[in-house]
């Protein structure tokens, strides 16, 4: 196994630099409506992805795409049930990964990437790729916990309510270990969940809980711990909460109580319309823009209020927005994403062998999945990622992916003839190309960049013979890649 | 998959990969000349951030304070000297180096290393994210300001320097010391910047690709990014081909952080116009399974000291006009836990290496008893903004401190010499 748990342990801290970045323009123009909204909620625009829209129309289809538990999935299921380490119980997969941590790994990691690629559902492993940022755990510490968590707290709530979101999240054994409030009793609340349960999980850093509040959680929430050497599951221990009274937010908690405390404490954070504000804020920036109009942050933060957090009415308001809707070429993909949209571009000539050769170029560009190592998960803005050593990754790896069939790529076959169709001319070729991978509609004269370079005359309608095709196809489609139309959505 | 040149053109490709290089750059690239920045006259930085928390404590035994550290860490402590290898270094009679420090010894002896004890930032917060934020943009405590310390020094430089590698972070994302209205590099790999994909076509891809960035005219992020990316596979085309072979056999640890050093020896004598680079060391955030003379925290420090040792043999006739220095965002709690590891604390310590460090411990010890802790645990009574704002203004002659450090008076320490 290439990645061992050495090697894992050594990722970097985390930093999330702000810089404006702004493609859109006419550079940037999707084809259609219905193209901007498939960049969006897809991970890369398929011919079927069209197909269904066109079969549904846009709000049939973002009505689709919202009701995830009804959208058959027999990609997946295939792909899971030969996956038993992604099913078990944290007991059995424990055993395991203590014997085999580069193994559990690996398909932790691979699965991460495959059901982005062939879900069905689509929207709904974008919402799971965002609440695993918001309530980021690193897989490196919590191997076994952190698979646990991904099934059964993100993925569970994942379109549901945000209050049962949240109330999963704070009995989640990976959040309780990775925050250390397994160990906090009182007498010595420890104040690491406490503080980011506000600061990063509800009411955001500006959200009006004080240092006081902070520790008024924590002595709330002491004795929610892990039952260690029995299920290690959630439990909560009355020997160590404090039982005192407590004033958290202005709100009085009386003394003498057991597990209320902090069952109270989550329905004031989950209730609050700071969180409405703070979620309504990153949802925004995820699905918008890096700095979203404050009209539809505004509007969205209402809905999440008025609705007691339901996240599905929620995004559905987001999603059928006009701020959402003009909002194209606004996103950077981050570079799973651009991971992902190459995988979805190219995947119906692509065959798999060495899982790794995906992961390894996602450590180069720095978001391995689930990494992260500081609780405020991976940034979200272009420029955080936006950078020399990202950007030639890119290019590199759009080139030599697409040169798979080659033999540029250990471990991975590529029939690039089964992703393009033929073309007879030269321009059709290049059109043909920019269809299938990206969703704007090129200018004039970066398509004109294309013809050139397989025709050294720049005439589009020069003919394509086998020996053309052979020789450029695969540097047509990695340059596609490569493109800055593929890297904004 | 691998992106680099040697796996896809195989062996004796040097030549002929750079024949075709010459005139594979676009005319427009100007072959920049940088005057090499005033490099006679001030010190190339190189500033290691060790993420996660450094146990200050175990890394640089206090064995002077006899109880009052060794009542509190039953299992992990490490012994006093006593000249095995499972005990702690001597330097100076109370302070001693951890046995993996091993390496560092002789470049303390040489009077070249200098250990600052007690160290920190004012701001009490033990969150790994903020504590990171804060001492990285300089100003503890305040949210408010979005650039680094490191971006004020250069936006605040009396002198010029256009080169690419100004300022380079080496690693996958640039910290957010960098964070600011700089032009900053990051960097992962010298031998792996350039292009893949067929050699053969690869004037057509260079061609295409700065069309599609419209790198000819820039005007957003996008295209400035992307003509920084020509820059410096241009800048960096024959260091690509070169196998770097340090000097004085000096021996890199074959890690994140050794190849990190690595490289950027090979950039400071390669003459690039670097001015500061950065790199990470992580992985110090040791709540179980810490250890004393083994364990985790001993294979971090063995990194850390092999990297460190080779980088100053390599350097050896180059470190009078280079500094290294290390930081982490705090220290761990004087008292291990009851997982053999320690939790978040305040003080660490950090380390200078170089020809302008003055040598020697420096630290103003108040103890490990009593009223000397702060909140229990080693206090911070040198804040880590004085050491740099003395690098700054002795060795790299940037005075602009109270816009570097906002809101702080800097002491100066003598921890370096003009």
């Amino acid at each position: 196994m290439p990645i061992n748990r050495r090697d894992f342990f050594a990722m970097l801290g985390g930093v999330t630099p702000v810089a404006p970045n702004q493609a859109g323009g006419d550079d940037f123009s999707p084809r259609s409506p219905e193209l901007h909204v498939l960049s969006r909620l897809t991970w890369g625009v398929t011919p079927a992805d069209i197909a269904n829209i066109q079969q549904m129309g846009m709000e049939g289809y973002i009505e689709w795409q919202l009701n995830p538990e009804a959208i058959p999935d027999p990609r997946v299921d295939e792909f899971m049930s030969r996956r038993q380490v992604l099913s078990m119980s944290a007991t059995e997969l424990r055993r395991i990964a203590d014997e085999q941590y580069g193994f559990v790994l690996t398909n932790v990691l691979w699965a991460r990437l495959f059901r982005a690629t062939h879900s069905e559902r689509q929207l709904y492993e974008r919402i799971v790729e965002f609440w695993t940022d918001h309530f980021n755990i690193p897989l490196q510490d919590f191997l076994t916990e952190k698979t646990i968590d991904d099934r059964e707290v993100i993925r569970k709530h994942a379109l549901g309510n945000f209050r049962d979101l949240l109330f999963a999240s704070a009995q989640s054994p990976a959040m309780l270990m990775y925050l250390d409030n397994d160990v906090s009793n009182k007498e010595h609340p420890n104040e690491n969940y406490a503080r980011e349960l506000m600061e990063l999980h509800t009411l955001g850093v500006s959200g009006g809980y004080t240092e006081a509040d902070v520790k008024e959680v924590a002595r709330a929430l002491t004795g929610w711990t892990i039952e260690y050497g029995r299920n290690d599951m959630f439990v909560f221990d009355m020997n160590r909460h404090d039982t005192g009274e407590k004033l958290v937010l202005g709100q009085s908690l009386p003394a003498g109580r057991g597990i209320e405390d902090g069952l109270q404490v989550l329905d004031i954070l989950a209730y609050h319309p700071s969180t409405a504000r703070f979620i309504a804020q990153k949802l925004c920036r995820r699905f918008v823009a890096d700095f979203p109009p404050e009209t539809i942050v505004q509007s969205t933060a209402e809905v999440f209020f008025t609705t007691g957090g339901d996240i599905r009415a929620t995004m559905r308001h987001l999603l059928l927005s006009d701020e959402f809707m003009t909002a194209y070429g606004q996103k950077f993909r981050r570079p799973i994403d651009f991971i992902v949209g190459t995988l979805r571009a190219l995947r119906d000539g692509l065959e798999v062998d060495n899982t790794y050769v995906f992961i390894e170029p996602l450590e180069g560009m720095g978001q391995i999945p689930y990494a992260w190592n500081p609780p405020n998960g991976y940034p979200d803005v272009a420029g955080a990622w936006l950078n020399t050593n990202g950007l030639l990754y890119r290019w590199n790896i759009g080139l030599s992916m697409a040169l798979a069939g080659e033999g540029y790529a250990d471990g991975i076959a590529l029939n690039l003839d089964a992703v393009i169709p033929p073309a007879n001319t030269v321009g059709e070729l290049v059109d043909l190309v920019a269809d299938r991978m990206v969703a704007v509609t090129l200018p004039a004269d970066l398509r004109q960049l294309f013809i050139n370079l397989l025709n050294r005359d720049g005439d589009a309608s020069a003919p394509v013979d086998a020996r053309l095709r052979r020789d450029y196809l695969p540097t047509l489609v990695g340059l596609m890649i490569a493109s800055p139309q593929f890297q904004w959505h | 998959m691998s992106i680099s040149r040697r796996q896809f053109l195989g062996g004796g490709i040097a030549t002929g990969v750079l024949g075709v290089g010459q005139h594979l750059f676009p005319r427009w690239m100007p072959r920049m000349a940088f005057g090499q920045a005033g490099s006679r006259e001030r010190d190339v930085m190189v500033v290691i951030f060790n993420r996660g928390g450094m146990d200050g404590l175990n890394a640089v035994v206090p064995f002077g304070e006899g109880a009052g550290y060794y009542d509190k860490r039953p299992t992990i402590a490490i012994r006093e000297p006593d000249g095995s290898d499972t005990s702690a270094i001597d330097l100076n009679g109370f302070f001693g180096l951890h046995p993996r420090l091993r390496p560092l010894k002789d470049i303390y002896d040489a009077g070249a290393l200098t250990v600052i004890h007690g160290v920190g930032s004012p701001d009490p917060s033990r969150s790994h994210f903020e504590a990171m934020e804060y001492m990285e943009r300089g100003i503890p405590g305040d949210k408010m300001t979005a650039t680094g310390w490191v971006a004020r020094h250069l936006a605040t430089a009396s002198w010029t320097n256009n080169s690419p590698f100004r300022a380079v972070g080496m690693g996958t994302m640039l910290p957010a010391s960098f964070r600011g209205e700089i032009s900053a590099l990051a960097l992962r790999s010298i031998a792996d910047f350039h292009l893949g994909g067929r050699q053969d076509q690869l004037a057509q891809v260079q061609r295409t690709l700065s069309g599609l960035y419209r790198v000819e005219t820039p005007d957003d992020i996008l295209s400035a990014q992307a003509g920084q990316v020509f820059n410096t596979m241009s800048q960096l085309e024959e260091l690509a081909n070169q196998f770097y072979q340090p000097e004085y056999g000096a021996d890199y640890p074959d890690s994140e952080f050794g190849r990190g050093l690595r490289q950027i020896a090979q950039l400071i004598k390669a003459d690039m116009g670097l001015e500061i680079a950065c790199v990470d060391s992580g992985g110090w955030d040791t709540h179980d399974g810490q250890g004393s003379v083994d364990g985790e925290m001993s294979f971090l420090l063995d990194d850390f000291a092999r990297g460190l040792a080779a980088f100053h043999a390599d350097m050896q006739d180059h470190m009078n006009r280079v500094t290294v220095v290390s930081m982490s965002e705090f220290g761990r709690t004087a008292s291990e836990n009851a997982s053999a590891g320690t939790d978040h604390g305040r003080a660490s310590v950090m380390f200078v290496m170089g020809g302008a460090s003055a040598g020697g411990v420096h630290a103003d010890w108040r103890g490990l008893t009593g009223d000397a802790l702060e909140d229990g645990d080693l206090a911070v009574t040198t804040d880590y903004r004085d050491v740099l704002a003395e690098l700054l203004i002795k060795r790299v002659k940037n005075n602009a401190v109270d816009q570097i450090f906002p809101n702080h008076t800097v002491n100066l320490h003598n921890i370096f010499v003009e």
